[in-house]
């Protein structure tokens, strides 16, 4: 009884609170304004993203140079998630000597010849499509965090169809690190030599090229292949893991 | 030149209501087929068809988009029959039975042969 009239009391609290907060937000009101409008923010990002930095996908230029930052964070996240989940499937050796066997209860029967040389052919496709995503990121829909996505069901088909089929976790682990540090470098690049992180280089090619928008495509590369080693950890974490014996 | 572009267009309008034709085909064959084979079957092939119709219908209506198009064909045909012959013998080893009229069942004996799990239940809904 006490615990429900304690729930209460919060509830009220923060609904109080909320309302006090949101009370005079405007909701409903066009905040972002319209494209015509000059002193819009939209009108500003379609107008620089061509313009100075010679990007031809407006998504793209505000998502790696004008909001670059949350973008850096958002890869943290990435990272933690893959982080939390390793740490929370971690087996340790000696638990599983004791199990026997060293083949993963992922795959029980064997799958038919087809879908092995199928998925032969399909694999290196699918890292190639990958790559052209995240390449082309500055130039037509998609970036990073897809073309990684991408790669990592080209890895996950490979996982469900061979028994055996292991990616190099240190190999993995060292391309993810070193891909996120190269994109907090190229941050405190643009703050060393123009004094504002992730600023990028006037230098940006011309529009529509496959060279241009100065850093926004080195940068994507980056986070294409953090997203992509990050995923597939998480898919061998996930498909390694056995259920544990009652 | 301009009738060679004139009569790709037509043809490509052609191929895209085949395409929307066949991809309606497969819709129906979903809703309306009893089991679960039945229902891959028409699924997969209609949708085979219908999607690679109609992506070279827009191939030939727009020529500069021709190769990557016809990439996106190729793949299509590779994964598409691929990923429906996996989730049919998949579903045959779990034990999901077909429904047969006749008593003729091939596949059973090689199935059984590599592990299928001996399940007398109909697990199929109708």
């Amino acid at each position: 009884m006490l615990k429900k009239i304690f729930v209460l009391f919060l509830l009220t609290v923060t609904g109080v609170a909320l309302w006090q907060s949101f009370r005079h937000a405007p909701f409903g009101e066009n905040r972002v304004g319209d494209v015509e409008n000059p002193e819009t923010v939209s009108a500003f990002y379609l107008k620089h993203s061509p313009e100075t930095l010679h990007t031809a996908n407006s998504v793209t230029a505000i998502v790696v140079n004008f909001r670059g930052f949350d973008t850096l964070g958002e890869v943290t996240v990435l990272f933690l998630a893959a982080t939390g989940l390793a740490s929370i499937l971690y087996r340790r050796k000696e638990d599983e000597e004791e199990e026997g066997g060293h083949l993963p209860v992922r795959v029980k029967l064997k799958s038919s010849t087809l879908v092995r040389t199928g998925a032969k052919i399909l694999f290196p496709l699918i890292l190639l499509l990958g790559i052209y995503v995240f390449v082309h990121g500055h130039l037509t829909p998609g970036g990073g965090f897809q073309g990684g996505a991408i790669i990592a069901t080209g890895f996950l088909l490979m996982f469900i169809t061979y028994k055996r089929f292991n990616v190099n976790h240190k190999i993995m682990v060292w391309l993810e690190s070193l891909s996120g540090l190269a994109f907090v470098l190229i941050g405190l690049y643009g703050l060393v030599a123009y004094g504002s992180f992730l600023q990028n280089i006037p230098w940006t090619g011309r529009l529509n090229d496959l060279i241009s928008g100065g850093l926004i495509p080195l940068i994507y590369i980056f986070i294409g292949i953090k997203v992509a080693t990050e995923l597939t950890n998480v898919l061998d974490t996930l498909m390694n893991t056995k259920p544990r014996k009652k | 030149m301009e009738t060679v572009l004139l009569i790709l267009h037509y043809a490509g309008l052609f191929l895209i209501l085949l395409g929307s034709v066949f991809l309606f085909l497969g819709a129906l064959g979903i809703y309306r087929m009893p089991d679960l084979y039945n229902r891959l079957q028409a699924g997969t092939k209609a949708s085979t068809l219908g999607a690679m119709s109609t992506i070279l219908g827009v191939g030939l209506i727009q020529p500069s988009w021709f190769i990557k198009l016809f990439i996106i064909v190729i793949f299509i045909a590779l994964a598409n029959p691929l990923s429906s012959h996996a989730l049919a013998r998949a579903s045959y080893k779990a034990g999901v039975k077909p429904i047969i009229t006749s008593d003729t069942d091939e596949y059973a004996a090689v199935a059984d042969e590599a592990g299928r799990p001996k399940t007398e239940k109909n697990t199929q809904t109708l």
